[in-house]
């Protein structure tokens, strides 16, 4: 049964989501969440949380660990099912005025925090105004517009916008936009609460007890406003350093589940044909992971765009998918992951996207642009950095070595740990190509944006512009993408917007990657939601 | 003077000693630190996907990393002298309670360890030495160079696919079942069942390293005049060998041990990663990869002192296995 898992479904363009993005002067009603309660209720799932987190503050941190178990405990206004349609949680239903600049929540009756203060309106008002906006690393964007939220009453919420903001509708659920409780944070110091090692939320499971390189053990919240849920009594995440004693807890039936790749593409190739083990591609779409190099475009010959475009001619995407990623992923197509298609956003630019490599066109970009060959051959010599989070980056620059070995580029790799590369890439620019991955998120303003624009050339902090790619055309084209709230309008500002950066190609995507879920076939339902691992896991349990 | 007095003076004396040492192992480790690239503040803004340059001044002005290094080495100092072992901001959570958390395990590992391979390794190369080129001695010997030559890793995942996936003996990894949370005797005998694998594991290392430094320390022995005197006074060959070569042949060993427990802490690295042994070895591998320096130093700190306080233990160790020599 498993094969039909490593497909990537088609989604179908979802109608709600687009109607809300539009917002077209109607109130958009949620899908109401039904469900049968005939699952088993009780037992205890153990999931692998790797690395450990730093803390358990979604609120202030996107860290990806955090984004596993956070969920769990606090909610988000809304959240989004598999077809990446809304779907209701701490927000009943919301309104989005005629000219977009008001969206309106009507949010759930007798919510109760963990510590059993009630849940308000104003803890909506605090958690985006005062934490997201000020402390959360993508909040700031993601909320810019939103200049006040009123509170008429304890159960409505008033955001005002300076500009529409479609994107921002896609950045409700419980990881991107937690909402977390006012009367535990407000007058304290953010960012020093003991809320980080002690969060309370709203959600369907409490944190019990966190054993620092050990285990997070969360138990089941029994006022939970979903009624008959959460089913499972606890959900432990365990911390195992080692890959290879991942995959064993996993096969001895120690663990049931571990997302992103906490199994390694090698031993889930093998535990796949297993009847107790299952995999899934699915849960990640408002992840949208890109393999990719950026290029310091300050330094020759990357300064070149031929230079960018011979290298992106000559790499055989397939091959990376199939031979280091065991054939999980997507050759890259445009600047933007083809996951964007259902929204509109999506346009393929194939000229130096090739489906596969052309060597002897790339070679002969180069000489007509002057950028000759020496005597043994060698056009440039570079040094590739390599994002240090795995073994399977490394294989990628070998292959990259000889790849572009043949359009006359001669490399050295360069490994290093996460804090040094982090300042070598980040801080100082001291690099020629480096290779990384990026989330493309939710939507290109949250994820793609950040690499592209000269706003988002901001020397010291990691995973913005490094290329220091600069066109005042991309510019003005991103910040009519942000506000335009026509979805065909705004598809044409992004197809123009590939259409340039198809050619410049600061940044050369590489492939749309395929994280993995790896699940013990006792556990049902964890993955109904587009956050996946990031979803709280309300409804998952455990068939005996 | 009594020899107790001696002895309690000559304690003092070394702890006093011990004082100076272990400043400056603070000191040197606090600059060697100092040389890696980037700041723990670099990591958690990595970590966390993004952030703005002014939150990053900000946090580096509240870990006090804006500070000059001599400003921030006398703030460390100044906490040390107050028995503060500063603050994780990383884990938002005081070095000591974080150092203190993994001690125990750690500690339960170690002696595990020690006990197992000091122990097993003496016999072993007491039988050796004793059957000097008998098959004992070969399948010995040869025993112990394969287990010294094997890589830990190896054995570790070997022990886990044999003993966990296939016979299903033991779990694979961490200290105690998350799924269960056994409670008083049961969670006794639940953690010591988590513990047979990684004990097994790293002192198969030190085990082999035992057997060989006490055969080979034996065999020296064996070659003394007082063995000749002890035979030619008649003694019986078992009591030569357990009253006399033994006591003697010991020292080595003992010294050995006490040296290597320092680099059991940091050796035990490997085994904590496999098992998922959430001990002190772990906690400083990730510390030093978030540059999480203030709990990097202290966890140094505690590992010099234990160093220290084992030397301190095993000198004391001598006067008694050997009376000759005296403390003082």
């Amino acid at each position: 049964m498993r094969s039909r898992l490593y497909s990537r479904p088609e989604r179908p363009t979802s109608i709600v989501v687009k109607r809300a993005l539009s917002s077209v002067c109607l109130a958009v009603g949620l899908i109401a969440s039904t469900q049968a309660l005939s699952q088993t209720a009780g037992g205890t799932m153990v999931m692998i949380a790797q690395p450990e987190p730093p803390s358990l503050a979604p609120y202030l941190s996107t860290s990806g660990p955090i984004g596993l178990v956070a969920p769990k405990i606090y909610n988000g206004l809304l959240d989004y099912d598999l077809d990446l349609n809304t779907v209701p949680e701490l927000a009943e239903s919301y309104t989005v005025s005629d000219d977009g600049l008001t969206v309106t929540f009507a949010l759930r009756e007798g919510v109760k925090w963990h510590d059993g203060e009630p849940f308000t309106s104003a803890d909506v008002q605090f958690s985006i105004m005062d934490v997201l906006k000020q402390f959360h690393p993508r909040g700031p964007n993601s909320f810019r517009e939103v200049s006040s939220i009123d509170t008429p009453d304890e159960l409505t919420a008033v955001f005002n916008l300076d500009a529409p903001a479609p994107y921002m509708m896609r950045a409700f659920s419980a990881y991107e936009s937690p909402i977390v409780p006012r009367h535990l944070l407000e007058g304290e110091d953010i960012r020093a609460s003991d809320l980080a090692n002690n969060p309370v939320g709203t959600g369907p499971f409490k944190f019990v007890e966190w054993k620092k390189g050990q285990y997070i053990r969360l138990d089941k919240n029994e006022d939970y406003w979903k009624e008959g849920l959460p089913l499972l009594d606890r959900i432990v995440a365990r911390i195992i350093p080692d890959a290879s004693t991942r995959t064993a807890a996993m096969e001895s039936g120690e663990v049931h589940y571990g997302a992103f790749g906490a199994i390694p593409n090698i031993d889930v190739v093998r535990m796949r044909e297993s009847d107790d083990i299952g995999v899934t591609t699915d849960g990640y779409a408002m992840i949208n992971p890109m393999a990719l190099i950026e290029m310091n475009t300050t330094k020759a010959p990357f300064d070149n765009p031929v230079m960018r475009q011979a290298i992106s001619m000559a790499i055989d995407r397939q091959f990376l998918i199939d031979n280091i990623w065991f054939g999980y992923g997507k050759p890259a197509t445009s600047a933007m992951t083809s996951n964007f298609e259902p929204l509109g956003l999506y346009s393929a630019t194939p000229e130096f996207y090739p489906e596969s490599p052309d060597v002897d066109a790339a070679n002969a970009l180069l000489d007509e642009a002057g950028i000759t060959a020496d005597a043994e051959g060698t056009r440039a010599s570079a040094v590739v950095d390599l994002i240090p989070y795995g073994e399977d980056w490394r294989r990628a620059g070998e292959y990259m070595k000889q790849a572009l070995a043949d359009i006359g580029v001669d490399l050295e790799l360069r490994y290093e740990d996460v804090p040094t590369w982090l300042k070598r890439i980040y801080a100082d620019y001291d690099f020629e190509l480096n290779v990384n991955y990026f989330y493309q998120l939710p939507d290109p303003v949250i994820g793609v944006q950040r690499h592209y624009g000269t706003d988002q050339i901001r020397q010291g902090t990691p995973f913005v512009n490094s290329t220091r790619y600069s066109n005042s055309d991309i510019d003005e084209l991103l910040a009519a993408g942000a506000i335009e709230v026509d979805p065909t309008a705004r598809g044409e500002i992004y197809a123009q917007i590939q259409a340039i950066l198809g050619e410049e190609l600061p940044v050369v995507n590489l492939f749309e990657m395929e994280f993995l879920t790896v699940y013990n076939e006792k556990l049902k339902d964890h993955t109904v939601s587009a956050m996946g691992a990031y979803h709280s896991f309300d409804r998952a349990y455990i068939e005996e | 003077m009594s020899q107790a007095g001696k002895r309690s003076r000559y304690v003092l004396k070394r702890l006093l000693h011990a004082i100076p040492v272990v400043l400056a192992i603070i000191v040197v480790n606090f600059f060697l630190l100092q040389l890696a690239e980037g700041d723990a503040v670099d990591v958690l803004a990595g970590e966390a996907g993004s952030a703005t340059p002014e939150y990053m001044a900000q946090l580096r002005e509240k870990f006090g990393l804006d500070q000059p290094l001599p400003v921030q080495l006398g703030v460390y100092m100044k906490n040390m002298l107050s028995f503060d072992l500063g603050y994780s901001f990383r884990h938002d959570m005081p070095v000591s309670q974080l150092v203190l958390d993994r001690l125990v395990p750690t500690l339960l590992l170690m002696v595990s360890t020690i006990t197992l391979a000091v122990g097993f390794g003496i016999i072993l190369g007491l039988v050796a030495a004793s059957n000097l080129n008998t098959w004992k001695d070969n399948v010995i010997s040869i025993f112990a160079l394969i287990s010294y030559a094997t890589p830990l890793f190896w054995v570790g995942l070997m022990m886990i696919v044999v003993f966990s996936l296939k016979l299903r003996w033991f779990p694979t990894s961490g200290m105690e079942n998350v799924a269960m949370f056994y409670e008083g005797w049961d969670r006794v005998k639940d953690i010591a069942h988590h513990l047979v694998m990684p004990t097994l594991t790293l002192s198969l290392f030190y085990l082999a390293l035992y057997t060989r430094f006490m055969r080979a320390s034996m065999l020296e022995q064996a070659s003394m005049d007082y063995v000749t005197t002890a035979r030619a006074k008649g003694l019986t060959e078992r009591r030569i060998v357990f009253v006399h070569i033994l006591r003697n042949a010991l020292l080595p060993v003992v010294t050995m041990a006490g040296v290597q427990v320092g680099s059991l802490i940091g050796g035990s690295v490997i085994v904590e990663s496999v098992f998922a042994w959430p001990g002190l070895g772990m906690l400083a591998f990730e510390a030093l990869f978030s540059r999480d320096l203030n709990l990097l130093l202290g966890i140094f700190l505690l590992s010099a002192l234990l160093v220290v306080a084992i030397n301190l233990v095993v000198d004391l160790l001598y006067s008694f296995l050997d009376p000759r020599i005296e403390v003082g």
